[in-house]
């Protein structure tokens, strides 16, 4: 028997206390780890690197105000500028306005080369986008939406329409796959059919998304499309999309406060309980410390002995509550991702996962310490006498 | 609803019992109370957990709360919303000027001194500065004089209501902490022209005080719009809503849909749902957390003390009273916690915060309001804790046989 | 010094106490429980410390042992000067040269006695190998081969004490310190213990200074030395 198992054997010393006290940390670091996700997951929205080489531009007063159609012209004119692709937000829904999904009327002819990322590039069918631009009543649709309504290609998906009085029926032309799930939550379909159903949508659009030859062109056309357009009838605003994104995340309100409110409640809770337990299970043993130190081992070998229990107890329980959060991420997707898009693409990262594990064990160390210090402290003949 | 009654059923006798208990039985509460002070560090400890786990379900409650009052206060059974058909929401309606004029002189309507109580209203949405320098989306809504008379408990705290041409607006009282631009006097720049803060209003926590308001045709004009929005109609009375939904709708001029304004609004809470939900969620888990550790306190109160519970025992107590005994102390313990938490949570009272709501895709406020009724639920929450945490060592307490009383230490 | 006031047997001092005294606080109070203890034990002696409560013999045992300091004067104890130890020095110093015996056995009840007895040898750094070999003989020793799986709540009163025995004697130290050791156990449990401990002394020349009440168990050590109020008062051979 060496040292761990002499340790191990003492926590289960009560295997009632144990597993309570591993219990209650399961349940906490959980919490814990899904919450720090939510946030990554948020945060990671406003740092998509494939962002990088693109912009939006739109309406200086906002998203539900409409830019015209020909400042696609002056775009394209821009030297930094690769493509542009008109975009508007059709917000309508597929039988039952509960199932969210993302669809937008954008201009089939640039759509796949400015979201050549997000649309798989190399496994998207050539034949496919062919069949799409040709069939003006055609739409796109992502792998795991068709999955979640059972469409295959051909099938024909009505829309009802929301914001625009239109519901219009559309054929799947083609199913593409996306590296991440939000992005597959997602429907296009031709531009046409939104300027010709709604006419006060004729020559007007929400937003243009510009794809830049390079990264470093990007502050230098912002600058010049939103001073051209300044004072005029459409006042411009055009930022890099992560920094749209960010607006959008923004607009959840102060959810970081509070997520990190509420770790910062649990984590003091943790270390509190946690503590405690601890300190009873020390107490419990004064005696047997006693003993031990009388038999040879130093006031700080003994110190270490407690401080590892304490380490392994919480150590345990956050391991474990990672892994039940782990577990538990696809239903979180599942859930929430109907809710907002980006929390599809929610998921416990392997910093995430670090950070609540350092996090345990730093509170088993600091919970422990007290109690085991003074312990050891205690002079010898003082613990002997001791009763229980 | 049934189920619920019927699960917490047996919850509810056992406490019954538990109080029947504590009046006909000669149990030693001064006991349990007084070990609880002895093991300070231990009940402390294990009402502080509590009191954390209780203040955050206050807060989430108060939360949950705060984005359902910012809704639902703001409708009234006897008013319709007039609508384009699937719209679903103000912002994705729009009603052509003819058919307004329709709508206005319809016989169903509720009459009084001025007319017909009829507001023909625009809604459009802009981005405005927020004193933390990033913008977010506001409702700006465009309404006749008469819409502010449909909506009663919006009241003018400071300066005046807007006059019609002027291109003058009035804001809520409870924006001007969230958008620095929105003082009474300054200037706003919307739609291309500056509009005057003429005024500031509270409507007693609804969703109108997060909109700036304007004359209707002023905002038309100003955002290039042909047609409006909605119209809100009162009626006689709130069973005559129904006849008022049939006729539009029947109307082949109209083609329009109706609404109930309490109704609609009902709707647009569900936006608060999903962190309802995760907000819910996270509150359970913790709470089962809280439990295991007010398990674990009561088991080491009763492992620590199998002598005392021998020489109860063989003092005369009956194992009936050593559980209820050991019951309440658990109790008392997470009752502390609850207490304690729920004053904790009211350091959350009266912060103003506000998110967006994707249906009308602008922002929301609301403020955290602690109210007494939701302390109680925290406090009621943590005498489940006590119960749900404290049984099983109770049981088991009420188990320990009197010969341990003789044991040698 | 007036170490002809007790004649112990001769040879070699394993332990020499000169001038010691040890005090309390209590408040501003100096509570003194040992006063002036000159004392000089030999090497295979089996001492008895005798005295009515309060005499202080619990405390000098535990000044002997290496578990408390005295307040004042010097003591030798195996070949090293304790007062110059620190802390860790003299833990170290325990593990080596002093098996503890105690009244209530204290044995660790999440390990079975083999883990007991194993103990103290996780410090000397030997061997997983030499340690089982090192148990195996104190289990040996003791009778209790058989037992070596079980928890000490599987084993009696008597058993405990074996097993606590020993873990007191496999690290080979040279000293035995016992406070009370038939304290908890019955007649016949205390005579088997009390005829193990002479077989340790006789047989394998451990040194073994002991408190106790129990005249039987005075009786099987050599000599007995009586405490009155913090000094020592007399010493008797006894005669077997």
């Amino acid at each position: 028997m060496r040292w761990l198992a002499l340790i191990w054997k003492s926590l289960m010393r009560s295997k009632r206390r144990t597993l309570l006290i591993v219990g209650s940390l399961i349940l906490s670091v959980f919490t814990v780890a899904v919450l720090q996700s939510l946030l990554t997951t948020l945060n990671a929205v406003t740092n998509n690197p494939n962002s990088s080489n693109r912009l939006v531009v739109r309406h200086k007063s906002g998203l539900t105000q409409m830019l015209p159609r020909s400042y696609e012209a002056y775009l394209r004119q821009q030297s930094e500028v690769e493509t542009v692709c008109a975009l508007q937000w059709f917000g309508g829904y597929y039988q039952d306005p509960r199932n969210f999904f993302a669809n937008f009327a954008s201009d089939e002819t640039t759509l796949f080369q400015t979201f050549r990322e997000e649309f798989g590039a190399a496994g998207i069918s050539e034949a496919q986008i062919k069949d799409y631009l040709r069939d003006g009543a055609g739409c796109i649709v992502g792998e795991s939406l068709a999955k979640k309504n059972g469409w295959k290609v051909g099938d024909v998906v009505p829309l009802t329409g929301t914001i625009f009085p239109i519901n219009p029926r559309l054929t799947i032309r083609l199913i593409y796959k996306s590296p991440k799930p939000s992005d597959e939550n997602v429907l296009h379909f031709h531009y046409k059919v939104l300027e010709e159903g709604v006419p006060r949508m004729k020559g007007l659009v929400g937003s243009f998304w510009v794809r830049t030859h390079r990264p470093e062109d990007i502050p230098r056309f912002i600058e010049r499309v939103d001073r051209h357009y300044a004072n005029s009838a459409y006042e411009t605003l055009t930022e890099t999309e992560n920094a749209f994104n960010l607006a959008f995340v923004k607009m959840l309100g102060n959810i970081g406060a509070i997520i990190q409110g509420i770790t910062a409640a649990v984590v003091v809770a943790i270390l509190i309980v946690t503590g405690n337990t601890m300190a009873t299970a020390i107490r419990e043993r004064t005696t047997e410390i006693a003993v031990f130190r009388a038999m040879g081992f130093s006031a700080g070998r003994v110190l270490g002995l407690l401080l590892f229990e304490g380490v392994l107890l919480v150590g345990v329980g956050g391991c474990l509550g990672v892994l039940v959060a782990n577990l538990a991420a696809g239903a979180v997707r599942a859930s929430l991702g109907m809710a907002m898009p980006f929390f599809a693409d929610f998921a416990i990262l392997p910093d995430t996962v670090l950070a609540c594990l350092a996090g345990a064990m730093a509170i088993g160390l600091l919970a422990t310490f007290i109690p085991a210090y003074a312990a050891t402290r205690r002079p010898i003949t003082e613990g002997l006498r001791a009763v229980g | 609803m049934i189920l619920g009654l019927l699960l917490s059923a047996p919850f509810l006798a056992y406490l019954a019992w538990l109080i029947w208990a504590l009046v006909a039985y000669p149990i030693p509460l001064g006991y349990n109370l007084r070990s609880l002070w002895q093991r300070k560090l231990s009940s402390f400890s294990t009402a502080a957990a509590i009191a954390l786990v209780v203040g955050i379900f206050v807060v989430v409650l108060s939360l949950a709360q705060g984005l359902s009052v910012a809704f639902v206060s703001s409708g009234r059974p006897d008013q319709a919303l007039v609508l384009r058909p699937n719209a679903r929401f103000e912002l994705n309606s729009s009603i052509e000027r003819d058919r307004m004029r329709i709508l206005k002189v319809h016989p169903l309507l509720k009459r009084d001194a001025e007319g017909p109580m009829a507001s023909a209203e625009v809604v459009v949405v802009k981005l405005f500065p927020m004193a933390d320098g990033t913008d977010t989306n506001v409702t700006v809504r465009g309404l006749e004089a008469r819409g502010i008379t449909l909506r009663p408990q919006v009241r003018l705290v400071q300066g005046r209501w807007f006059r019609p041409g002027l291109s003058e607006v009035v804001v809520p009282r409870k924006m001007q902490g969230r958008f620095p631009s929105l003082e009474l006097g300054r200037n706003l720049r919307m739609g291309g022209r500056d509009w005057q803060i003429v005024g500031t209003f509270d409507a007693g926590g609804a969703s109108y005080e997060s909109e700036v308001w304007s004359n209707v045709n002023d905002v038309m004009q100003a955002f290039r719009r042909e047609s409006y929005s909605a119209m809100l109609a009162r009626l006689e009375s709130p069973e005559r809503v129904e006849g008022f939904l049939k006729a539009v709708e029947d109307d082949k001029r109209l083609k329009l849909e109706v609404i109930r304004e309490t109704d609609y609004f009902k709707e647009l809470t569900k936006a608060g749902d999903p962190i309802k939900i995760l907000g819910n969620l996270i509150t359970l888990i913790l709470t089962g957390a809280a439990i295991f550790a007010a398990m674990n306190t009561m088991y080491a109160a009763v492992a620590g003390r199998t002598k005392e519970i021998g020489t109860l025992r063989a003092l005369g107590f009956r194992q009936r009273e050593i559980l209820a005994s050991f019951q309440w102390e658990s109790i008392f313990l997470c009752l502390t916690g609850g207490l304690l938490g729920s004053g904790l949570a009211l350091f959350a009272n009266g912060i103003q915060t506000g998110t967006t709501s994707f249906e009308t895709f602008s922002d929301v406020s609301f403020a955290f309001t602690i109210t007494p009724g939701l302390m109680a639920q925290g406090v009621a929450f943590s005498l489940v804790m006590g119960l749900l945490g404290g049984f099983l060592p109770a049981w088991r307490a009420s188990r320990i046989p009197l010969t341990e009383a003789m044991k040698g230490g | 010094m007036n170490t002809d006031r007790f004649d112990l047997g001769g040879g070699e001092p394993i332990i020499t106490l000169r001038d010691v005294a040890k005090s309390y606080w209590r408040e501003a109070l100096e509570i003194p429980v040992l006063q002036g203890i000159d004392l000089e034990i030999p090497v295979g002696a089996y001492i008895a410390l005798m005295g009515p409560s309060g005499s202080g013999k619990t405390t000098l045992l535990n000044l002997v042992a290496g578990i408390d300091r005295p307040t004042g004067g010097s003591l030798e104890v195996c070949g090293h000067e304790l007062n110059s130890l620190d802390d860790d020095q003299l833990a170290a110093w325990r593990n080596a040269h002093v098996g503890f015996i105690f009244q209530n056995y204290n044995l660790v009840p999440v390990l079975n006695a083999f883990e007991n007895v194993e103990l103290p040898l996780l410090l000397t750094g030997a061997g997983r190998g030499e340690r089982r070999d090192r148990v195996e003989e104190a289990l040996a020793l003791v009778n209790l081969t058989d037992r070596m799986g079980n928890y000490p709540r599987q084993l009696s009163g008597g058993q405990e004490q074996r097993v606590a025995i020993a873990r007191a004697i496999v690290t080979d130290p040279d000293l035995l310190v016992a406070d009370e050791p038939t304290g908890a156990l019955d007649a016949k449990n205390a005579e088997e213990v009390l005829a193990l401990m002479e077989r340790l002394n006789s047989e394998y020349r451990k040194t073994i200074v002991m408190v106790t009440h129990d005249p039987k168990a005075a009786h099987h050590a050599r000599h007995q030395i009586h405490l009155e109020k913090g000094v020592l008062d007399k010493a008797v051979e006894v005669n077997r």
